[in-house]
């Protein structure tokens, strides 16, 4: 299995904040290792790996990851949580839980 | 007891119905529907459901931390449509060691996620966990720079388990708040008092603000943080497209 994980570069040149949130907890859980490959996507650079590989798959948030195994096709994880549980095989704390709720519904605000 | 319920189709047929017409859906499919009433706008939601099914049902968040005028409201809407509000709190050792920890106002230095998430969010799931439909009065208009689109009636992917299937209905999502307000003004219905103070969107006291004249309601909550912080999508304007 190759995962790997796409982080952008925003426009202005600085990352993404909540990609480094997502490097960081995963960092902390010790799952860093699992990832095999980090690509930019840079919003300055339209060709950019990263901002090809978001065309190709109709993705259109960061940081997502890139799930590749031998004879099936490549599967995509936006949300960190689900990627966590049903890739990495990890249960993720309530409090982490919860804000991946958040982040991945931003609607959620107006309740 | 549930039919089967294809929400891609509904929300396709439905797109262009009432608000009324989506509703009465919500509430004659699913007995266990709540509408979630978070003391703002959304209070025409509980008005138009208690001319469909008097026994409707109603909840609402109360993180600790809301206006004086919200919680008059809660009660005003309690006694003029005679129902009653399952008013959730949160869990207050979470609270509690979040306080210990951060202090009242962590979120103006950490964002606002951390305390959303245990104050509204947690309850908010155990709640859904317990109901196979909610309602909400979320519009399209109100987050403009977020791409998703409001369908009047989804499969609620936030908080759907592989046990527990839930449906999300958005019955306001192609009002506007000009219709909202028209629908207030015509059927007389209890609003919040914050809103005759400049208040668009009504949140928690700390978080919550009023705009100004042709500001977007977005503006009056979580102001202090940046607007990259609230956006991590990658800007489809900026990838060039494949051919061939």
């Amino acid at each position: 299995m190759q995962i790997s994980m796409v982080k952008k570069i925003k426009a202005d040149g600085s990352p993404c904040r909540k990609c480094q949130e997502v490097g960081e907890r995963l960092k902390s859980a010790g799952l860093e290792d699992r990832i095999n490959r980090v690509i930019i996507a840079d919003e300055r650079e339209p060709d950019s790996e990263g901002m090809q590989l978001a065309v190709q798959y109709q993705i259109d948030r960061a940081p997502f990851f890139l799930v590749e195994e031998e004879g099936q096709e490549p599967r995509i994880y936006t949300v960190y949580m689900r990627f966590l549980k049903e890739v990495l095989q990890t249960e993720a704390s309530e409090e982490e839980q919860l804000k991946d709720i958040l982040d991945s519904s931003p609607d959620l605000d107006y309740i | 007891m549930t039919k089967e319920f294809d929400t891609e189709q509904l929300a396709k047929e439905y797109r262009d119905k009432s608000p009324q017409e989506i509703l009465a859906l919500a509430l004659e499919h699913f007995d266990t529907a709540a509408i979630s009433f978070s003391g703002a706008e959304d209070v025409v939601l509980v008005d138009m459901a208690s001319r469909i099914r008097p026994d409707f049902k109603v909840f609402s968040l109360d993180t600790g931390r809301l206006h004086p005028e919200t919680y008059r409201l809660f009660e005003q809407v309690r006694k003029h449509y005679k129902v009653d509000i399952d008013v959730l709190s949160p869990d207050k050792e979470a609270v509690e060691q979040l306080v210990r920890e951060k202090g009242l106002f962590s979120f103006y230095e950490d964002g606002h996620k951390e305390c959303c998430g245990i104050r509204k969010v947690a309850p908010l799931r155990k709640k859904l966990a317990t109901l196979d439909a909610w309602i909400t009065g979320q519009r399209k208009d109100q987050s403009p720079g977020t791409r998703a689109d409001v369908p009047v009636v989804e499969k609620d992917i936030a908080f759907s388990t592989p046990d527990h299937s839930l449906i999300k209905f958005n019955p306001l999502s192609f009002w506007s708040s000009a219709q909202v307000w028209q629908y207030i003004r015509e059927n007389d219905v209890p609003y919040n008092e914050l809103h005759t103070k400049g208040f668009v969107s009504i949140g928690c006291e700390p978080c919550t603000r009023p705009v100004l004249p042709n500001q977007h309601e977005r503006e009056g909550r979580w102001w202090w943080e940046e607007a990259t912080m609230k956006e991590c999508g990658l800007h489809a304007g900026n990838i060039k497209q494949q051919t061939g």
